[in-house]
Parts: structure tokens; sequence; C-alpha cells
């Protein structure tokens, strides 16, 4: 997949058709604002009226907004974009017409053999206005149009390799919506006399709540009182509607003023959602009962960062050799001789290196676990254990909530382990346990002292370059502070283990350059007060993040965030959360746009 | 109707409670009190809300967000600054900029029947006050009526006046910003002043409501509330229960909860969700219980508030008491309980049949016993086999 590397390919996009008696444009635009986290950098609409009428622009979607005139027309299309091939420019935002104008589409996904076909049907005389991947889709479609338009994107995609998820109106079936996915996430909305299909549920949500999901390979045809899923090859298939527990009101902010920071202070009714039910009995150990000899995480970003910490709870309290592992870098590694119990972290379920990794593990013969969020998403169609975080929607792109159930969901998974590896002794999983039940408290004392945070944020936020640093279990937590920091508010940040200062990061070290030190009270507690003393010696501002009962730490730095005194082995959920909160503090005081930071996308459903 | 509910206080009174929340968020029968006053508007038809925050107003925020799952549209206004204990009328004036028609103005820290509302909307004539009658008058704004137009209203009077108070629960029209603005140059803050300033211009509307309304003023109050609230709650169970439990009367159970063997619950009692109870646990009325609550074996607790991730060791014993989140009590912690004289600030009250009343996240230790009115703070330690006896700070450490 080469590809990548020319392009910059990237991310994704948001879609949506919809199709019923309403006034399409009318439902269109709010539902691409509801996806306008999905990419921003163009809008566009089109909307069958006695002709297809095309709007397309630049930039986020109130551009297209301001220049959109009413459109009259029960049936249309809409897109927002995040550049993969070509510039965020007008010519190459969706939709997309054929050269008749008769046909429009909308895609999200990478069309591989692009050139190729691009080339053949410019030789046929099609024109092409865009440098998009995309637009050759819509000149195979009119290429093999003859009245059944289901028909003629089947036959399109049958000469396409790559992912997509694509929807596609054309005015000779003024009624009908066809929709195809591979790869590429879509969902069919049922309503009454209405059908919706979108990128993602919020999409649609304010009209309906049941919803089916597309898998692979499959063409679903939406008109106002019908849907008809079939596969690639034409076999026809009858799924039931499931219905969404999750509502939009829980995608609006809510008074915060941003949805980092809503997401942030719904941690510990988050973690309440994560727990419950499961500390009690022990459903979900069915998986621990086949042999394995190690454990492997594969995830990426943040929820590598968690896999990370789960290596270090794998490891103490189950005695299971654990490794984490990135998953665009997994994915393309040679198998070894290793029997791995592998666990998948993704919070949408649809990340690409994520699902990727998930089918090379399975096709070496590996048991698979997902740790995800989302319900019924790709991932948890690829593994043979789903554990779902319970995090609900996140729409920040900066990951918070998910973060921290992702980890609490591999504690939970770390005491059964160690119970059913014998490793754990009934009266050491309850201590444990009443640990996972007071988090919800921790993580409300860390939210409770947010102004604390808040003034350590104005210190530090002129900075250029921070670094995080942390030992043991403190190391990853760091590399998570890092992260967060560095997403939002676009300061140079990275986080390293304490004891690898001297090995290089000691030369980047000046007076302008804070370090935060994750300091808890543990059994490298000393050496990190000698590690603080080495960048101290530096003239490097200090920032130890420690336990409130540890008064001295004090007298070592030049600031202190204090988190609650807890037990060291749940010591990164309270850090996490002060490290969020310093994060898009920081931000805030430089002004960045923190709910969608450049270059950057929720979930990325591309390699 | 656009409603504005009035939520940005903290709630002295109430402390150790709102160490951490601010009164309209302590929880009634496993529901924040302002939901009540939410509850009862939107029983009314009234669904667009504006909710002035203030004093830790995430904890509304997180709980509301939009207000849709309430079937609401919440509109979220920050009260800037504090202007002493009663800021009713500055608050409002920070919904100014939503209000371009007839309004409702409602307290959010009463617990509040639908009824209280219809009455005011289907009565009210211009400026008009929802009244309610009161043994205690002497903590409210008491009210005097001519017929149905108000005479007088004064704030905590030393003498009895009247026993008709008023609710808190106001219909105004948008020049009421007016007279607020008047009222604030000459640094009064409050809505009874600004009822009072109208007295002499136009006529002032009493209306004298059944409904229920009710008000927790001290932490003890809360028992009585929460006991008012339960009486009406609808039994629903989810959860496991295990075989040999009895479930008798109202008592509701949330979903990823536990009951254990050989306990014994008598409704009205309430309990949150993921709960673990028993085994050989008795909860007597009327108790609610939050989210994430242990209560270990061969414990007895009756009519008492506890709020979310509290645990309880076994052989305890509670009693007509109050216990916020996240509170740890070790093995056998003993409520006495009965009269007392509680001192809160410099003023002693006499309080009937009370038993121990404990702030968020404070650990004790095993064998403690809580002597009846006690009270301890938020965050506190206590080493075991102690007494406890009378006040103790927050953050207190008793070893």
């Amino acid at each position: 997949m080469e590809y990548i590397n020319i392009y910059h390919g990237v991310r994704m996009c948001g879609i949506i058709g919809y199709t019923g008696k309403k006034n399409a444009r009318s439902i269109i635009i709010p539902a691409l604002k509801r996806l306008e986290y999905r990419g921003y950098d163009s809008a566009g609409i089109a909307v069958i009226n006695d002709e297809i009428q095309l709007y397309k622009m630049k930039g986020e979607l109130e551009h297209l907004e301001r220049i959109l005139p009413k459109l009259e027309g029960n049936i249309g299309i809409g897109h927002t974009r995040w550049a993969t091939h070509g510039q965020p420019i007008k010519k190459n935002a969706h939709p997309f017409l054929d050269c008749k104008k008769k046909t429009a589409l909308v895609h999200n996904g990478i069309i591989e053999n692009y050139m190729e076909l691009k080339e053949e049907l410019m030789k046929e005389g099609h024109v092409f206005t865009s440098e998009t991947d995309t637009e050759v889709l819509v000149h195979l479609i009119e290429k093999y149009y003859k009245g059944n338009l289901e028909d003629a994107v089947r036959k399109a995609l049958k000469d396409v390799q790559g992912s997509y998820a694509i929807v596609v109106i054309h005015l000779g079936n003024k009624k009908e919506i066809v929709a195809a996915r591979n790869e590429s996430p879509l969902i069919l909305g049922v309503g009454d006399d209405e059908n919706f299909v979108a990128s993602d549920i919020p999409a649609i949500l304010e009209h309906t709540d049941k919803v089916i999901y597309m898998m692979n390979r499959e063409i679903a045809t939406l008109t106002e009182d019908n849907i008809k899923i079939t596969t690639l090859d034409g076999k026809e298939i009858t799924r039931e509607w499931e219905r969404v527990d999750w509502s939009l009101e829980d995608a609006e902010k809510g008074g915060y003023e941003h949805f980092m920071l809503k997401e942030i202070f719904e941690q510990p009714s988050a973690i309440h959602r994560t727990l419950l039910g499961r500390i009690l009995d022990m459903d979900e150990t069915n998986f621990l009962k086949i042999h394995f000899d190690s454990i492997k995480i594969i995830a990426c970003g943040t929820s590598y960062h968690a896999g990370l910490i789960g290596k270090y709870l794998f490891e103490r309290i189950a005695k299971v050799p654990t490794t984490a592992e990135m998953s665009s870098e997994y994915r393309h590694s040679s198998p070894s001789f290793e029997n791995p119990l592998v666990i998948l972290i993704s919070q949408s379920g649809e990340t690409a290196d994520t699902l990727g990794a998930a089918r090379e593990a399975k096709h070496r013969g590996y048991r698979t676990i997902a740790v995800t969020n989302v319900v019924g998403s790709s991932i948890t169609r690829e593994v043979d254990e789903v554990i779902y975080t319970r995090a609900g929607p996140e729409i920040g792109v900066a990951a918070t909530k998910s973060f921290i159930t992702q980890l609490v969901a591999l504690y939970i998974i770390a005491i059964n382990l160690g119970l059913a590896k014998k490793t754990l002794t009934y009266d050491n999983a309850k201590h444990i346990k009443e640990g996972l039940r007071s988090l919800p408290r921790y993580a409300q004392s860390v939210l409770d002292n947010a102004d604390m945070i808040k003034e350590v944020a104005k210190n530090i936020c002129h900075a250029k370059d921070i670094f995080f640093i942390g030992r043991n279990i403190g190391f990853p937590t760091a590399l998570e502070g890092a992260l967060k920091l560095k997403e939002i508010s676009y300061i140079h940040a990275e986080g390293y283990p304490a004891g690898e200062l001297k090995h290089g990061p000691l030369a980047l070290l000046t007076k302008e350059t804070p370090v935060i030190a994750i300091a808890v009270k543990d059994h490298t507690y000393q050496k990190m007060l000698s590690n603080i003393g080495e960048v101290a010696a530096r003239g490097s501002p200090t920032i130890a993040v420690g336990y409130e009962s540890d008064e001295d730490l004090r007298k070592y730095v030049d600031s202190v965030i204090y988190v609650p005194t807890i037990e060291n082995l749940f010591a990164p959920i309270p850090i996490s959360i002060a490290l969020q909160l310093l994060a898009y503090y920081v931000a805030k005081e430089r002004n960045c746009p923190i709910d969608k930071p450049r270059n950057l996308a929720k979930s990325v459903t591309v390699e | 109707m656009k409603a504005v509910i009035l939520s940005a206080g903290e709630g002295t009174r109430l402390r150790p409670f709102t160490v951490s929340k601010p009164k309209v968020m302590i929880p009634i029968a496993n529901r924040p009190i302002v939901e009540y006053v939410v509850e009862a508007l939107t029983k009314n038809g009234i669904r667009d809300i504006i909710m002035v925050v203030g004093y830790k107003k995430e904890r509304i925020m997180s709980h509301f967000q939009d207000g849709k799952n309430f079937d609401v549209n919440i509109t979220y206004v920050t009260q800037k600054k504090k202007v002493g204990k009663l800021g009713t009328a500055y608050a409002l004036s920070m919904a100014r900029d939503h209000i371009d028609d007839e309004f409702l103005a409602v307290a959010g820290d009463n617990v509040v029947a639908p009824e209280v509302i219809s009455d005011l909307i289907n009565k009210r004539k211009g400026t008009s006050l929802a009244i309610t009658k009161s043994n205690t008058p002497s903590k409210y704004g008491v009210v005097t009526l001519s017929g149905n137009i108000v005479k007088n209203i004064v704030e905590k009077p030393m003498e009895k006046i009247s026993d008709l108070i008023s609710t808190g629960i106001y219909s105004f029209k948008p020049d009421i910003f007016n007279a607020i603005d008047l009222l604030m140059s000459e640094r009064k803050y409050d809505l009874t002043s600004v009822i009072q300033s109208l007295i002499p211009k136009e006529p002032v509307k009493g209306i004298v409501t059944r409904g229920m309304w009710v008000d927790a003023v001290y932490p003890w109050d809360l028992l009585h509330v929460n006991a008012c609230a339960l009486g009406k709650a609808k039994g629903k169970t989810a959860g496991t229960i295990e075989k040999n439990v009895i479930i008798k009367r109202y008592v509701s159970i949330g979903e990823g909860s536990v009951i254990h063997s050989g306990s014994y619950i008598l409704g009205p009692v309430i309990i949150g969700k993921g709960c673990e109870i028993g085994p050989n646990v008795c909860i007597y009325p009327s108790t609610s219980m939050g989210d994430n609550v242990q209560i270990q074996p061969f414990s007895l607790i009756e009519h008492s508030v506890i709020m979310s991730d509290v645990s309880i060791g076994p052989t305890s014993f509670i009693s007509h008491s109050v216990i916020d989140d996240g509170v740890r009590l070790g093995t056998n912690f003993t409520v006495e309980h009965g009269d007392a004289d509680i001192k809160l600030g410099d003023k002693f009250h006499k309080v009937k049949d009370i038993g121990t009343l404990i702030g968020e996240d404070t650990l004790v230790r095993d064998k403690v016993a809580a002597s009846a009115g006690s009270i301890i703070g938020a965050r506190c330690k206590i080493a075991s086999l102690r007494k406890i006896e009378g006040s103790i700070p927050n953050r207190g450490i008793i070893v």
C-alpha cells in the first residue's frame, strides 16, 4: 500500500444520505454538523429536484451554509471531507458528478487502483474535474448505468480495489439511494416514510434510533419506505434493525465550553458504567479458559498508552508476560514462535490499523479480544470476544474518558486473568476490586481540584518544549500526558522513562524547558527524586505530580500538582485525569481549537 | 413559557454535604433536588429552561447536559460573582438576555410537586408568587396576604407574623429586570426585597398552593425530605436477587446490583446501580442508597440517606443518618440515635431523633460509635475504637 506515503493518505470523512418526504437540505446540513468532528476541510451537498443541485465549499461547514440557497427536493446526499487525495480545495470537495451530471456520489476511504481506472476512463472519453481518487467511482457508475442504479454500482465496485463507504443518487431513479461499504464505516437509519444512510450514528439520531449496521462488501438500496441489502455478488440479505441506546444529546456540549472538558468531567460516571456488574460476577472469563503463554496488546495513539499500562497490570497482577505494540507496526511484523492472547484496543472500533492488526492476529491463529467503546463497530466483528468500555460517545478529538475507561477495563481483565491463572488469591482480588470501586471518587476528587491545575497551566503555557518523565507504571502515564498536551496545545511534548534522561534527553533541557515528573511514592520514588535533582540542576522549571499526603514533595520542585493518595496500582487514573486537565487549560490559555486540533481527526479509518 | 432555575448557590447551611456539590445536586431518593424542579416544570409543559449556575456548576452540567434526557432544553448561564448569602435577584438578572416574555423563576433547591407550578401558572396575574404553609415559618420569607394580594413579605422574621411562606417560585414579566436593577443600585440583591419594593407600586398576587413543597435548610432536614420523596417512589427491580431474599413494599433496585442471600428489605427503599448488599443485611424504611454502594454482612440500615460509592463494614448499625459519597466505614460502625442539640456556627439547634452526618470520602476504621447529632466532616480519618461526639471539621483526623 505504497500510495500512503505518496499522498500522506489519512483519516476519514462524514457521509449522509436521505430519502423521504421532508426537505433533504434541512436534514442533511444539521446531520453534517454532527459529523463535522470527522473532518472539516471541505463540505458539499447534492439534492435531486428536476436536476441535481450541487453545492460545495472549501473550509468548515459554515462556509457552505453561507452560500447555500434554499433547495427543493426530498432526496440528497452530503459530505464533510478530510483531505486524503488532493488538496482541500473546492474542486476536490464531494459530492462528485458524472459527465452528464446525472449521478452524484460521496465517498469515504481510498481507491487504491484509481490511477489505472482513471486512465482507462479518460481514454473512453470521461472528463475529470478533480485530483481525487473518488471521482473514478462516479464515472464508473456512469459507464455501467443502464437504468438500474444498484446494478451499475455493483458493476463499478467490482472494478475497484480499496476501502470505501459510498452513497450514490441518480436522476433516473429519483426516489432511490444506493450505498455500499468496504472497510469504511456506514450505517443505515430506519425511519417512518424516510430512510437514512450515514457514516456515524449521531448524524441521524435526531430522526431515528433504529439502525442497521452494514457489513463489508454489501450494497444497500434505500427508498423512503424500503431498505434492501445485498452482497456485492448480488445475494439478498435480511438483517433486523437494532435500537441505539445512546441519545443525540450525549453528543452535545451541555454547558461546557468544549467537548473535551465535558468529557473530562464525565469520567466519574463513565467509570461507574465500565465497572457496572463486572466486579461482582465474572461472566467475561470464557476467553481465559483457552491456553496462551503471553499477552500481546495492540493499539494506536492513546489506546496504545492504555495498552502500555495494561502491560504493567497483567505482569503484576496475573504474572503473564505481556508486550504492547502499535497496530501499524504489528500488522506488518513477521510471525514468530509464540502463542499469545491478543487484546486490541480501539475507542471507535473503526481504527484501520487496529482492524488490520486484528485480522492479522486472527490469521496467525491467535485468540483475540477487543476493548472498544462502540457497540457494533467493525472490530467487534473481527474478534472472538468484546469488552465494551461504555464510556458513551466521545466527540473531542483528544481521547479522555475513553482512555480512562479502557484502563478500567484492563484492570478488570487483569483481575479475572489473575484468578484464572491462580496467580491472584481471592483475598488479593477482593482488595483490588475494592480499589476499583473507589475509583469514581478519586476521579471526582481530581476534578474538584481543577483550579489548582489551572494555575500550573498558566505557568507553563508559553513553553516551546515540555518533557514528561515517569518510572514504572508512571512511564506510560507520562507518555499519555505528553500526547494529550501536544495534540491540543501544539506545544512540543515528549514522555521519557526518567532513567533514560541521562542517555540523551538531558541535552535538550534549558531554563525554558519545563519538566513534569510523575512522582508517586512507590519503590522508584527515591530514584525519581534524584532525577528531579538532575533536571533542577540544569535550571529547568520542575513540576511534580504526586500524592496529596506527600507534603515534602514541594521541597524538591517548583510546583506540585497534587492528586489524592491512592494505591500505586491505580495511580495512572488520577494522574492521567490531572494531566488531561493540564493539557486542556494550557491549550485554552493558548487559544487553541481544543475540540478540533489541526491535522487530526477523531477516528482514523484509513491507514 | 420559559423558566429560570436558580441553582448557583452553595447551600452553606447544608455543609458538609456541599463540599464538592451545590445544594441542588444533593440526592433525594437518588435524584438531585433540582431534578424534581425540572420534572415539575416539564409536567406543566415547560421545556425551555435557563439554569443559572455558579458554585460547582460542573456537577449540574454533567448531570443534565443539554437537558434532552430530561425532555427539556437547558441553557446554562454562569453567575459571575457571589453577592452575599441571598443573591437571588442578582442570580436571576444573569438570565436577562434569554428572556423576552412572561416567565417563571424557580429556586432549584426545593423538592417541588408539579401542582405547585400548575397552581402558579393557572392563577397568575402580573407578578405572582407561590405561597405555602409552614410549621417553621421563621426560616423563610414570611408573607401576609390581603385577599390574594401580597401585603408584606419579611425575610426570617423574629416574631410570628403568619404561617404563610414564599416558595421562591415566581411568575414575572420581563420588566422585572428594571425593578431588579433599581434594587441592585441600592445594594440589595435578593428577590424578597424586589417583591417588597413592588408592593406599593403594583399588585403582587400571592397564590397559596397545596402541592408538596419541601425544603432542606439544615443537613438533618434531608432525612425528612428523603422520606417524603421515597413515599412516592415506584418499586422497580433490576439486578440480581439471590435466593432467600425477602423484599416487601416499594423497593427499587438498580441495574447491576446484587442482593445476596438472607437479606431483608422493607420499603420504601431505593437502591442504585452496581450495589452489593449482603449476605444477611437488613434495610428498613425509609432508606435510599446511591450507586456502587457496598454493605457487608449482618448490617442494619434504617431511615438513612446513603449516597454513592459508600462502603459499610460488617455488623454495622446505621439509623437516622446521612452519609455522603465515597465514605468508607469499617466493621461494627454503630450509630446512636435520639434527640440532640446540634451546634451550627454559634447557634444550637434542637433536633429530634437524629443519628450522625458524615461528609464525603471520610474513612472510619473499625468499631467506631457515633453519638446522636454528631457531624463528621468531609475527608476525615477516624481510627478504630473511637466514640465520636459533636462536630469534626473537614479533613479532621482522630487518632
